[in-house]
């Protein structure tokens, strides 16, 4: 037995987030650890790396007992950690960001320069990622900074390697180099802990999987055992619809029609693309390959320098994101935490933050107003919540989801752009985000979708359109899309 | 979560104002009267004006560190288009307003257009505003002798008690609250400060940031002005250094308030309630007549103890699962520790005061009682009030010594008390805390006479002898003047001087204190004056500023040797400045160039014995102070009244009196040979 | 960066090719001799400051600190205390200043502009009421220029600053020790995951900002014969001001001490220019503040030119 953890409790506040929960690792294996947000998987890992301390429990490692721990105690031990947010050091370059986490020795020793570069090159050949370890680290973007966070887990001598959620902003290519380097860890003696919402990544790659629930371990079983279905309904407590409701609705004019869109500090090079009422229109693509950059310019986060925007028929032109909400341009972006939610701000202040000017008059709030609309979108997304005026942060991850998307749609949008829109939400919620979508597709919003998971894009969209460096490379409809096809375009593989 | 939050800090405050008002109400006689709480008002609303200013900009995660300079600034254009270019006053008004408003709107340029840290831009603007008012009057010039209709704004009563800035402060706090809570602006700024809290971005949520926090900087600018035009009308005068230090006050009223300063939380309430702490402390403190530095360190220890509670109580939550939904509980169990410790960080504050005020007493008695039997006639006990131009300046750090000395000897209440540093709106306060008080006379070291006349009327009017000292205030507007060495005087002497070391003929620099300090303007022009008329050999080549820092001084004084090899003389006219020049000098090995200037025997000592400081000018510092007490007396006695030609100056000897001035004679000038004589 | 030298190096020249026309004896050896010691003390303070805003605070009560490390090395020295003990006394007393801040900001979550805010207004407070102004005099004769000669107490100052700056933009750019202070400046979170001793280094930050703001009081002290117990007023802006023209983010993170080198040239030099070139000295608030205003929109217009923003992700 490599890792064991007995008994582990811990509380904040009055929430009980882990009642003792046992756990344990053996060397050569991968153990999956599920559940829906807020079960606790994250506070168990936070628990073992000591970056939380526990109320109770104690944890043994190769059978001796870890004691005083804290992220540096348990990493001189071998415990390496990716959380699901990159902890990088923006300002620093990668080999340093890899190099501060690695090194052993103190804080009074004189820096090796050209070691740094040279084990980080290395670290980064191995799994694949083209990244030059002198950049800075806060110009890559968030998965390019994910793989970062596993180099600089693979860098340390790990006997044990966690993950958290690791593949979420991965692309398939990425995964499977990722997965290659699990296999190799494996082999090589480590063990590994994986949590990942993608159910169906763990049949592959996973020995043991153990669900968690409400702070308690519910059962732990062979990953050949189980499919996904029964994780989801030991995950749940219930069984649950089929995920990705697939509906064909009719579609209708064309809303959202761009032409030639360039925006060359955001990378996005001369994009043509249509999107009809009802439709859902799929982009995929590589990390990098310019999707988000696409819809931040749509949005007018970073404005086109050149091409045509029209929504329906009638050509705007987006300087900022106020045009972009004035044209009926809805954005609900990825990084949910930062640019979804306000987090402090309550419920009510959140779905009615972009319609401020609708709600006002003469500048002035019409709060009853704010309260009636607040409570609507609540009831017709289904947002759990202790109603509206409790702060966004307090609800669960998709429910935050909904509160930014019911944001959006109480402008009324025209076009609704959605970036990795079930991104490290739960199963329930991530079908919930589903059936909004086809509601409102149904009602005729043309929507673009950015996901990185294939089956999302194959199981939601009419159409798929896939970029690569900037460029929209091809536009498939669904019927003709299957995963390979799209990867191989992604790629630049073409057949 | 929001509501429950701020109610916390706001309790802990009221707590905190209440206690101020309990302990205050023991130890300052009348500061629970109705006028002493309009005084507080009033004293309040320029500060006010600029707490509220910074109050949104706050809750956006921003600062404005320009707001205390923009008031310097448009104070000057203020004056300045009124008096040189005759403009008529609604005009000129107008026209400070627009460059308030403009000043803003740069800030917000550079902030927003040029994504430039607020920290760092208004650090940056408050370099050039001040600078700017500056360079506008040359530091020199101030604008006085508005009408009285515009002084109204700032010094008259409504229905005979209520200030009337106070109307124009109400006015924008509702304007403020309206805008903050309950208009879609406030909102944005929320949204604007929680997000770039947790390094987000409002604008991916629909908020038109840049809008937003141009409307934030630029109605700073625009509030700034509006303070600017009310301290002018205040003190009937606009200066280049108005408001100088305010934005640090203003600041931490805001924080005091319960505004995070990472972005987000903050009220207008809350604002108004650390404005009011602050404030009453001050005058609170005045009145009870105990020590004011314990305003800084009262509030100063109140900050960090309401701001550190606040971050225990949040520190676990950065700890858990983001998506747990644990905010609720742990909030309520960490109220209760809050709490506690809030509430010893304030017992520990009152204690402060409670155990200064008994030390205080305590100090007193065993004096009072040896003294009242060594002088053999036992006057009437008064309560007489002194004031010095800035407390912290070594000159009238000597006077006390004098004035204590005559207290004692006399078995009167001396007050000592004053601004810490030259500021005549920090005068008018004093005056006020001390006619709320009910002191028996009031005697001022003008810095600014227009500004404090009119509060000085009103201490007569109160029946409250007023005299004046070191420098007179309008003649109708006190008693009597302790005249020892008149800015003439003190002028016309040091181009004496400058002309016996120079014999006759060469080149000499000055070094002044800052360059607005007004007293050491008076000087200046006096000089200028006396050798235009009489020494026109003598030739004044530069002025160079030294912030009343010696080692400002030294370097000013380095420079100038290397710039002007013919020049012979340095005079320095601010005591710090004297060593520092001499040092200069003494260090640069130079015999040709000798220094002059105005400071105290002690400091100078060396450099006098050493041959390098030829000479210093001073009045009897111990002596002004003595014979400002022993006026004092008299004219509480009543002794003193039209018609005495001399009074009694204990161990000076008789006084004469001149009209409605008591002369002391001429400045003196200490040398090589009588400078050992003084111990000052 | 790189620009910002560039920026700094047009800079001078611009002044350099106006002195030189207009007044030569700037460059004087003896001059530029007597600017670098006026400002060593400052130097100092602004190295501390470089390490608080790396490492993502600011401490603005670094005036008051120095008056009050001024004060106290007089008042040692005045009592017969010898020159090394005096100054390793003040030393520990900027120490303990520092590890007040330190502890305020890092164990009770402070933000650091607030108590050192209320530091600041603490400390001149206090030393208003326990001096009331007054200065230290009388110090023993073997105070001034530490016992030394002029010249050498001059080259000593130099030295020593010298020393000191070396010693410091070593260990920031190749020791770990200095690297921890960009990475907790960078992101306090990631460098709390990664086992780096935030608390600590923040702690000890403001130690050394204290320690060395308490030297910065001892060197200014020794070329004068009297302590002046208002000294310092200002200091704080100024050396924010010369750390922010060297180019470092206010954020944390970003920055070098070879910038503050800069920055602190460039602020050294505007008031002896000035009078040097004859410009009335009304004038040099206003031409600081257009410095620092300066420096930000031309990081702006060089990151536009150079098209590298900061946004990511796709």
């Amino acid at each position: 037995m490599l890792l064991e953890a007995q008994g582990i409790a811990k509380n904040y506040g009055g929430v009980r987030a882990l009642k003792g929960v046992s756990f344990d690792l053996r060397a050569g294996e991968v153990h999956a650890l599920v559940g829906e947000n807020g079960a606790g998987k994250s506070t168990l890992i936070k628990v073992l790396t000591g970056a939380v301390e526990p109320d109770a429990g104690s944890i043994f490692l190769g059978g001796e007992r870890i004691l005083n721990n804290s992220p540096h105690h348990s990493r001189s031990l071998g415990l390496a950690a990716v959380y699901q947010q990159p902890a990088i050091f923006p300002h620093l370059t990668v080999a340093e960001n890899i190099a501060l986490v690695n090194e052993t020795g103190g804080l009074a020793r004189k820096v090796n320069w050209a070691a740094r570069v040279e084990t980080a090159r290395e670290l980064l050949k191995a799994i694949g990622a083209d990244i030059d370890p002198e950049r800075e680290a806060g110009t890559l973007s968030m998965p390019e900074q994910q793989l970062v966070e596993i180099a600089k887990a693979l860098g340390a001598n790990v006997r044990v390697l966690i993950l958290d959620e690791p593949t979420a902003s991965l692309t398939e290519l990425e995964t499977e180099r990722l997965f290659t380097i699990v296999a190799r860890l494996r082999s090589q003696g480590a063990g590994i802990i994986y949590i990942s919402h993608r159910l169906e990544e763990l049949a592959r790659i996973a020995d043991r999987i153990t669900v968690l629930r409400d702070g308690e371990s519910i059962t732990t079983r062979q990953a050949t055992e189980t499919t996904p279905q029964q994780l989801v309904s030991l995950m749940a407590g219930r069984e649950l619809a089929t995920l990705l409701p697939k509906v064909t609705v009719p579609l209708g004019d064309v809303v959202l029609s761009v032409q030639g869109l360039s925006s060359v500090s955001a990378g996005v090079h001369g994009v043509d693309l249509e999107v009809r009422a009802g439709e859902i229109l799929g982009i995929a693509g590589l990390v990098g390959a310019g999707r988000t950059q696409l819809a931040e310019t749509l949005f007018g986060i970073t404005p086109a320098d050149a091409g045509k925007i029209r929504v329906k028929g009638s050509e705007v032109v987006v300087r900022n994101p106020e045009d972009a909400i004035a044209a009926g341009i809805a954005y609900v972006p990825e990084d949910r935490r930062r640019h979804g939610i306000v987090g402090d701000l309550p419920v009510r202040a959140n779905t009615t933050l972009a319609i401020l000017p609708q709600l006002s008059s003469r500048a002035l709030l019409d709060q009853e107003s704010e309260r009636e609309l607040a409570t609507e979108w609540v009831t017709r997304l289904g947002i759990k919540t202790d109603g509206i005026d409790a702060p966004a942060s307090s609800l669960s991850g998709g429910n935050q989801q909904k509160v930014a998307i019911s944001r959006w749609l109480a402008t009324e949008p025209k076009v609704l752009i959605l970036d990795e829109p079930t991104q490290g939400i739960d199963v329930g919620a991530k079908a919930e985000c589903h059936r909004i979508m086809c509601d409102m597709a149904a009602k005729g919003l043309a929507i673009v979708m950015i996901s990185s998971e294939l089956n999302e894009i194959l199981g939601m969209c009419d159409r798929v359109a896939v970029m690569r460096n900037g460029h929209i490379v091809a536009t498939v409809a669904r019927a003709e899309a299957t995963a390979e096809s799209l990867l191989a375009l992604a790629l630049g593989h073409t057949s | 979560m929001l509501v429950e939050n701020r109610a916390g800090r706001e309790r802990a405050l009221l707590l905190v104002v209440a206690l101020e008002l309990v302990i205050f109400a023991f130890t300052g006689p009348n500061f629970l009267s109705a006028a002493n709480g309009f005084e507080i008002v009033r004293l309040g609303v320029e500060l006010g004006l600029l707490a509220l200013a910074l109050t949104p900009i706050i809750i956006t995660g921003g600062i404005d560190l320009s707001v205390g300079s923009m008031m310097g600034l448009c104070a000057v254009v203020f004056g300045f288009l009124w008096r040189d270019l005759h403009f008529p006053l609604p005009l000129a008004a107008l026209a400070a307003l627009a460059t308030g408003t403009a000043g803003g709107a740069l800030n917000a340029a550079l902030i927003t257009r040029f994504s430039g840290a607020p920290l760092i831009v208004t650090l940056g603007t408050y370099s050039l505003f001040r600078g700017i008012a500056e360079g506008l009057t040359r530091g020199v010039d101030n604008f006085s002798q508005f009408p009285p209709g515009f002084l109204y704004f700032g010094q008259g009563y409504l229905g005979g008690i209520v200030p009337v800035q106070a109307l124009v402060f109400v006015a924008f706090v509702v304007l403020y609250w309206l805008l903050l809570h309950r208009s879609v602006f406030g909102r944005a700024f929320r949204a604007i400060g929680f997000s770039a809290a947790t390094n987000g971005d409002a604008r991916w949520s629909g908020i038109p940031v840049n809008r937003r926090l141009a409307l934030a900087y630029t109605l700073s600018g625009f509030t700034s002005a509006v303070a600017s035009l009310i301290y002018v009308a205040h003190l009937g005068q606009a200066r280049s250094d108005a408001a100088t230090g305010y934005e640090l006050l203003a600041i931490t009223a805001v924080v005091l308030g319960g505004a995070s300063i990472s972005g987000g939380r903050g009220s207008i309430w809350g604002t108004l309630l650390g404005l009011g702490a602050i404030v009453m402390l001050q005058n609170g403190l005045r009145v009870s007549a105990l020590p004011v530095e314990l305003a800084g360190i009262l509030t100063s220890a109140i900050l960090v103890g309401t701001i550190a509670v606040g971050h225990l109580r949040r520190r676990p939550k950065e700890a858990p699962d983001t998506a747990s939904p644990d905010t609720e509980s742990e909030e309520d169990q960490m109220k209760n520790s809050q709490l506690a410790v809030l509430s010893s960080v304030i017992i520990a504050g009152a204690l402060i005061v409670a155990g200064s005020n008994w030390w205080l007493v305590q100090s007193v008695r065993p004096v009072t009682p040896a003294t009242t039997v060594a002088a053999a006639p036992a006057f009437k006990r008064h309560t007489l009030a002194v004031m010095p131009k800035a407390k912290g300046d070594p000159y009238f750090v000597s006077c006390r010594l004098g004035a204590e000395a005559a207290a004692k000897e006399l078995g009167q209440d001396l007050i000592w008390d004053g601004p810490a540093d030259l500021d005549p709106a920090r005068q008018n306060e004093v005056v006020e805390a001390w006619i709320t008080r009910g002191v028996d006379t009031i005697a001022v070291a003008v810095v600014n006479a227009p500004g404090i006349s009119s509060v000085l009327r009103k201490a007569r009017a109160k029946g409250i002898k007023v005299l004046t000292w070191d420098a007179d205030a309008l003649p109708d507007a006190r008693d009597y003047f302790v005249n020892q060495a008149t800015p003439q005087g003190i002028g016309e002497t040091l181009a004496d001087e400058a002309n016996r070391i120079l014999g006759g003929e060469g080149d000499f620099a000055i070094i002044t204190g800052a360059l607005t300090a007004a007293n050491q303007n008076e000087w200046i022009q006096f000089i200028k004056a006396r050798i235009a008329a009489k020494y026109p050999k003598l030739h004044l080549i530069t002025i160079r500023p030294s912030d009343d820092d010696r080692n400002r001084a030294f370097s000013e004084a380095q420079t100038l040797m290397k710039v002007y090899p013919k020049m012979r003389l340095i005079m320095a006219i601010s005591a710090p400045a004297v060593p520092g020049a001499a040092e200069a000098v003494k260090q640069s090995g130079r015999q040709d160039v000798k220094v002059t200037g105005l400071s105290l025997p002690n400091m100078c000592k060396p450099y006098v014995m050493a041959g390098i400081a030829e000479s210093v000018v001073l009045w009897n510092t111990l002596d002004l102070g003595y014979l400002v007490v022993n006026a004092s007396r008299q004219a509480a006695d009543g002794t003193l009244k039209p018609g005495v030609t001399e009074i009694d100056g204990g161990r000076l000897g008789k006084i004469g009196i001149e009209g409605t001035q008591v002369v002391l004679g001429k400045p003196l000038i200490f040398t090589k040979a009588n400078i050992d004589k003084y111990n000052f | 960066m790189r620009q910002r030298a560039t920026a700094i190096a047009i800079f001078w020249a611009v002044l350099v090719a106006v002195l030189a026309f207009r007044a030569p004896a700037f460059f004087e050896f003896a001059n530029l001799r007597d600017i670098a010691v006026v400002n060593a003390p400052a130097l100092l303070v602004a190295i501390g400051m470089t390490l608080v805003i790396l490492a993502g605070e600011i401490d603005v009560s670094v005036g008051s600190q120095f008056a009050v490390a001024s004060v106290v090395a007089g008042t040692l020295a005045k009592a017969g205390v010898p020159l090394p003990l005096t100054a390793l006394l003040t030393a520990l007393a900027g120490a303990c200043f520092g590890a007040l801040n330190g502890a305020l900001v890092s164990w009770l979550g402070v933000p650091s502009i607030v108590a050192t805010l209320a530091a600041m207004a603490f400390c001149r407070e206090l030393l208003r009421w326990v001096t009331q102004g007054a200065w230290v005099e009388g110090l023993p004769a073997d105070f001034q220029w530490m016992g030394l000669s002029q010249p050498h107490g001059e080259l000593a100052i130099l030295l020593l600053a010298a020393t000191i700056f070396a010693a410091f933009a070593w260990t920031l750019r190749h020791s770990q020790a200095g690297r921890a202070v960009y990475a907790v400046g960078s992101s306090r979170e990631s460098a709390r995951l990664a086992g780096l001793p935030v608390g600590g280094i923040t702690l000890a930050v403001f130690i050394l900002m204290g320690v060395l703001t308490a030297l910065a009081g001892v060197l200014d002290s020794v070329r004068f014969s009297q302590v002046q117990s208002s000294a310092g007023a200002g200091l704080e802006l100024k050396a924010i001001s010369a750390v922010v023209i060297g180019g470092a983010a206010i954020t944390g993170g970003r920055g070098t001490l070879w910038g503050t080198l800069l920055g602190a040239s460039v602020l050294a030099v505007i008031a002896p220019a000035l009078t040097f070139l004859g410009i009335n000295a009304f004038w040099e608030k206003a031409i600081q503040g257009a410095i620092i205003l300066g420096a930000i929109v031309l990081d702006r217009l060089s990151a536009r030119r150079s098209g590298s923003g900061d946004k990511h992700a796709g």
